[in-house]
């Protein structure tokens, strides 16, 4: 049977089946979303650094991380307890503060929590710095805390095994176990003297950073369950420190909002005169 | 009036669409980046244009709608959305001013080669293990002790790969092994994620340094596990298409 084709509809059908299905699309997103960056907003006045439960915590953006068991070092585990954590920043211009937040089902003087960074521009291993092939990697900067030692530790590394204290201990860390959760508040200057030890943060430009949990559960061998090299850990994420509010882009909007209405009206203005 | 232009605004539209929603939604596709999208639209008005004024009259037939609805002289509806065409290209030049001139709140982005070139000394060899039943399941009993914590039942989900980015290597997908030779998996195998070029982004993969652990020999039985257990073929220098 011969078809009749009416040429002037089948561009609307193909366009409205085409939105349609578009619209499907949206309503089914292939692709889940994760963080991939914890962001330190700038505050005034002073920050919580000795508080993980202040009130200023709940005005910080939250970002989420999974995290795996430490599996690169041969000395390794493959199951750990903190399946991931939450994190928060704020800063104040001098001073920057990280919260992490994660369920640990008992409080326990082993449980500790660690922060990482690159330092200067060499990009370093995620595990610890370790030494890498064909790429000459730099050290890590670490911020430790462990429940029983009350305070933050300022560490450095290049490969497993060579963890060890900064001469200068710039870290504080305060944690507060409470319902099952932890909250350790690590905080540091955003600038030391000492960069080649430690991280520098500029505000408005990102850094790396990678997180550390263990579960310090005192098993019947009577070792802690997640010690050492044995502990939940994330690969390399993003941190950024806020830089203070720049109003430039809202003033070459208006520039060239001016510029393009005087384009229009001189366009205008020629296209009538030669019509 | 002007109804030469509905189908080059609606092609135009459509092709956005297409481009934006289709295409991420596609097997084995990502979502494109704006600036590629932009060039596409591009190639295709120019392409429309070219098109549209190819005759004397077909170019009168194109422009003259457009000239009549900037000057103001199709009157009626048409001047009502003539003002709102006037007053939102200043504000969208504006927008895309502001939305290039402010911070990003993305983080810097990362080009990784997920297979660069492995080391000469690695090109081109051979797996030396015979490839009997017992050699396949010693492999893969290595393999269920020590790659599927990250690597799963060959599909790269293993219950610890949540944390890892990039994610452990998804065996079953035709991108992976068996595009590969056995070489190249002795290599990775071998020298672990520490032992990529810069391009492989080195610092970010746990991939273990297994030559620590395994023997070459195990590692040989692995690959062959790997390989049977994903049902996937390697690639081989006499393979003919």
């Amino acid at each position: 049977m011969a078809r009749v084709r009416r040429p002037g509809t089948r561009w609307w059908v193909g366009a409205v089946g085409l939105v349609g299905l578009c619209v499907a699309a949206e309503v089914q997103p292939a692709y889940s979303q994760q963080s991939v960056s914890v962001r330190a907003a700038l505050v005034k006045g002073s920050l919580p650094t000795d508080d993980p439960t202040a009130a200023a915590w709940a005005t910080a953006a939250v970002s989420e991380f999974p995290m795996s068991p430490q599996v690169h070092w041969p000395v390794r585990i493959t199951e750990v307890t903190a399946k991931s954590v939450k994190v928060r920043g704020l800063h104040d211009g001098t001073t920057v503060a990280i919260m992490l937040e994660y369920t640990d089902p008992s409080e326990d003087p082993e449980d500790a929590a660690a922060l990482e960074f690159m330092v200067g521009d060499t990009k370093a291993h995620f595990a610890h710095g370790q030494p890498m092939a064909q790429v000459e990697g730099g050290p890590v900067n670490i911020w430790y805390w462990k429940n029983k030692d009350g305070k933050g530790s300022d560490l450095g590394a290049k490969g497993f095994g060579t963890l060890k204290p900064h001469a200068h201990q710039d870290v504080k860390a305060k944690g507060v176990y409470q319902g099952g959760v932890w909250k350790v508040v690590f905080s540091r200057a955003l600038n030391t003297e000492h960069v080649a030890e430690d991280t520098q943060f500029q505000p408005g430009q990102f850094a790396n950073i990678a997180f550390a949990i263990w579960d310090g559960k005192k098993m019947e061998t009577g070792q802690p369950k997640e010690k050492g090299s044995e502990k939940a850990i994330s690969s390399w994420w993003y941190f950024r420190a806020d830089a203070p509010p720049d109003y430039s882009p809202y003033m070459y909007a208006l520039l060239a909002v001016a510029l393009a209405l005087g384009f229009e009206l001189v366009l205008v203005r020629r296209l009538k005169k030669g019509s | 009036m002007g109804g030469v232009l509905v189908r080059p605004i609606i092609l135009t539209i459509c092709i956005y669409l297409f481009l934006k929603f289709i295409v991420p939604n596609l097997p084995h596709s990502a979502p494109l980046p704006s600036s590629l999208i932009f060039l596409y639209l591009m190639l295709t008005t120019a392409g429309i244009v070219i098109f549209a004024t190819l005759s004397g009259a077909s170019k009168d037939a194109f422009f003259g709608p457009i000239l009549r609805f900037l000057t103001g002289d199709g009157g009626g509806a048409l001047s009502s959305a003539r003002y709102l065409v006037l007053a939102l290209f200043p504000l969208l030049v504006g927008w895309q001013t502001y939305g290039s001139t402010a911070s990003s709140d993305a983080p810097p982005a990362e080009n990784r080669t997920i297979h660069p070139a492995p080391p000469g000394e690695y090109t081109g060899l051979s797996n030396p293990v015979p490839k009997t039943p017992e050699n396949i399941m010693y492999g893969k009993g290595l393999y269920a002790s020590r790659c599927a914590p990250c690597h799963g039942n060959f599909d790269g989900k293993g219950f610890a790969a949540p944390g890892f980015t990039p994610p452990p290597a998804n065996f079953k997908d035709p991108t992976t092994i068996a595009m590969l030779q056995e070489s190249y998996l002795f290599w990775r195998i071998k020298k672990g994620g520490v032992g990529l070029p810069v391009e492989g982004m080195p610092w970010k993969t746990a991939m273990p340094r297994w030559e620590l652990e395994l023997s070459d020999e195990d590692i040989w039985k692995v690959i062959m596990g790997e390989y049977d257990g994903a049902g996937q073929k390697p690639r081989t220098w006499d393979e003919s298409e």
